[in-house]
């Protein structure tokens, strides 16, 4: 597994201001791997995939301790910029958040500002949408507004929208804590498809989504990692006793 | 007396307050139309609004306020171009960019501001702005368009910037994190996803500003210069229409021809900023977002 690792952290600690959210985390996640980042809340999960591209520099009085290694090269390097970590690391939000713009100009408009010319951007537009299996719904209507479409869809075009940057991994924060259980079963296949080509670090508080789509799981508890195994084993055999009260539901 | 009696005469105690204001308005609106209309028995609207003579106090007297009329649109437009980017560009600043401690800082002037009595930026323009703008540009006079529009700005820079600032602080922190996280910069992403989004808050502070500043008087009377003639220069005097009812209210009999003009041109200012605010309202209606997200 370590010469197919992405992302490597190294001791991270992370703090709101005084107070810490992750403690001495070490972890590394696989190229073209899903990995699960399940825990209940307030864990830690959510900043620890924030983490990964950078998304905590907006928050003010933040500061990281320890080395996140992106392909070998810490990202929180003074020399790195975090603009350009945001372009390889794509995000998905819990909540959908197409921009109010049209269709076509939510997924355009990573790409625009990367300076894709005008020609190559209906190519890109048509393979994203494809890619996030949404094309034959909206191939009629790219000129309409984001907002008139489902949550679902909605969801979706978000990840068009990622993809469309064409990152190295994605990053999806409970993207189907929001949704109907129809358009869940929708994104988990699409995430099983993109795996092929990205690697994904999810996080999730739905225990069966992690067991269906995940390659790998971790658990958090409090800002610490407690356990971080295959999936299987994490679900069958797990090693640590806080892990099998978690998933067998005795709290969280 | 029992609860549901007390709710009931509690609800009208406030529809009663709520209705003071609406009854004192349409108060002052008929009075305003009651002394004004009578002009138009001596002169036709068309001759009113579109007359190029204001001499109401010749023999016989004229009654033409279109001098008056560009004279208000002139130095408020110039002041609302003056004012927008200066005010706009304040706000996006305050809300997306400074530090807290300089947030707070600019805030508090930017309402001081607000807070200025028209009358002492109206002297500032007089004693300060007019002398040095005759002596630099060697004008006939300082008290012209240009200074009584960078006065005007000054006064209506706090209402734009106060009300575009609520409009982009309305905008979704979702939108500006989608933005962040497709690799756009801080300056990406105001300008093509904070910006469209908080458009119609900031239309309508710009239209709000500007109806702030065709009804002030008091800057007008004392910078503007008072010149009835359509202006062919911005370093002209110009006499705007509230300039015209201050200065010369005190000087008409009760219920002259010249009395009623007057009231005439408050109509003609109502209608104005009326206009403005019902178009401040429409655009606030049409580019309103549809929220983020229909789960």
């Amino acid at each position: 597994m370590e010469s197919n690792t992405i992302i490597k952290l190294k001791d991270v600690n992370f703090y709101y201001g005084q107070s810490r959210a992750l403690t001495d985390i070490s972890m590394t996640f696989g190229k073209n791997k899903v990995t699960a980042l399940i825990g209940p809340s307030g864990c830690g999960k959510s900043t620890l995939l924030r983490l990964l591209n950078r998304m905590n520099d907006l928050i003010d009085g933040t500061r990281v301790e320890g080395e996140i290694l992106f392909e070998e090269k810490n990202i929180y390097a003074p020399d790195v910029d975090p603009v350009e970590i945001r372009r390889k690391i794509g995000m998905v939000f819990q909540k959908p958040n197409p921009f109010p713009k049209t269709i076509y100009n939510n997924i355009a408009y990573g790409p625009k500002l990367t300076g894709v010319n005008a020609g190559d951007l209906d190519t890109l537009v048509e393979q994203s949408l494809k890619q996030s299996v949404l094309w034959d719904e909206v191939k009629d209507v790219l000129n309409k507004s984001a907002m008139n479409l489902s949550g679902g869809q909605q969801q979706r075009l978000c990840i068009a929208r990622a993809l469309a940057m064409k990152p190295d991994v994605l990053l999806m924060d409970e993207p189907t804590s929001a949704l109907d259980p129809i358009s869940t079963a929708k994104i988990e296949e699409l995430i099983e498809e993109l795996k092929k080509d990205y690697t994904i670090i999810i996080v999730t508080h739905n225990m069966q989504q992690a067991a269906r789509i995940s390659d790998e799981t971790a658990f958090f508890y409090i800002g610490n990692l407690i356990e971080y195994n295959k999936t299987e084993k994490i679900f069958t055999k797990p090693e640590v006793k806080q892990t099998e009260d978690y998933i067998t539901g005795r709290f969280g | 007396m029992n609860r549901q009696t007390k709710e009931i005469i509690i609800k009208y105690i406030f529809l009663l307050f709520s209705l003071v204001s609406v009854v004192v308005l349409g108060l002052i609106v008929f009075s305003l139309f009651r002394e004004g209309l009578p002009i138009f028995g001596k002169v036709s609207v068309k001759d009113f609004l579109f007359g190029m003579e204001w001499y109401p106090t010749y023999d016989p007297p004229s009654f033409g306020i279109f001098p008056l009329i560009v004279g208000s649109l002139v130095v408020t437009l110039l002041a609302t171009l003056i004012a927008v980017p200066l005010g706009v560009m304040a706000a996006i600043y305050i809300s997306e960019i400074a530090p807290q401690a300089i947030k707070e800082t600019l805030k508090s002037v930017i309402e001081l501001l607000a807070g200025l009595p028209s009358v002492v930026l109206g002297f500032f323009g007089m004693v300060i702005i007019a002398p040095w703008m005759q002596e630099t540009f060697d004008l006939p006079t300082g008290l012209n368009i240009v200074n009584a529009s960078v006065i005007l700005a000054i006064m209506a820079i706090p209402t734009i910037s106060s009300i575009s600032e609520d409009a982009l602080y309305a905008v979704p922190r979702e939108f500006k994190e989608a933005s962040y996280a497709l690799g756009a910069t801080k300056f990406e992403t105001i300008i093509n996803v904070i910006l469209p989004a908080a458009i119609s808050g900031i239309s309508t502070a710009v239209m709000l500003g500007m109806a702030r500043a065709i009804g002030e008087t008091m800057v007008v009377l004392m910078v503007a210069g008072g010149a009835a003639a359509i202006p062919e220069s911005l370093f002209d005097s110009v006499r705007p229409m509230p300039a015209s009812i201050a200065a010369e209210m005190g000087e008409t009999p009760y219920r002259s021809a010249h009395y009623s003009s007057l009231f005439a041109i408050g109509i003609v200012l109502f209608c104005l900023t009326l206009a403005f605010n019902l178009i401040a309202d429409y655009v606030s209606h049409k580019f309103r977002q549809i929220g983020s997200g229909t789960l």
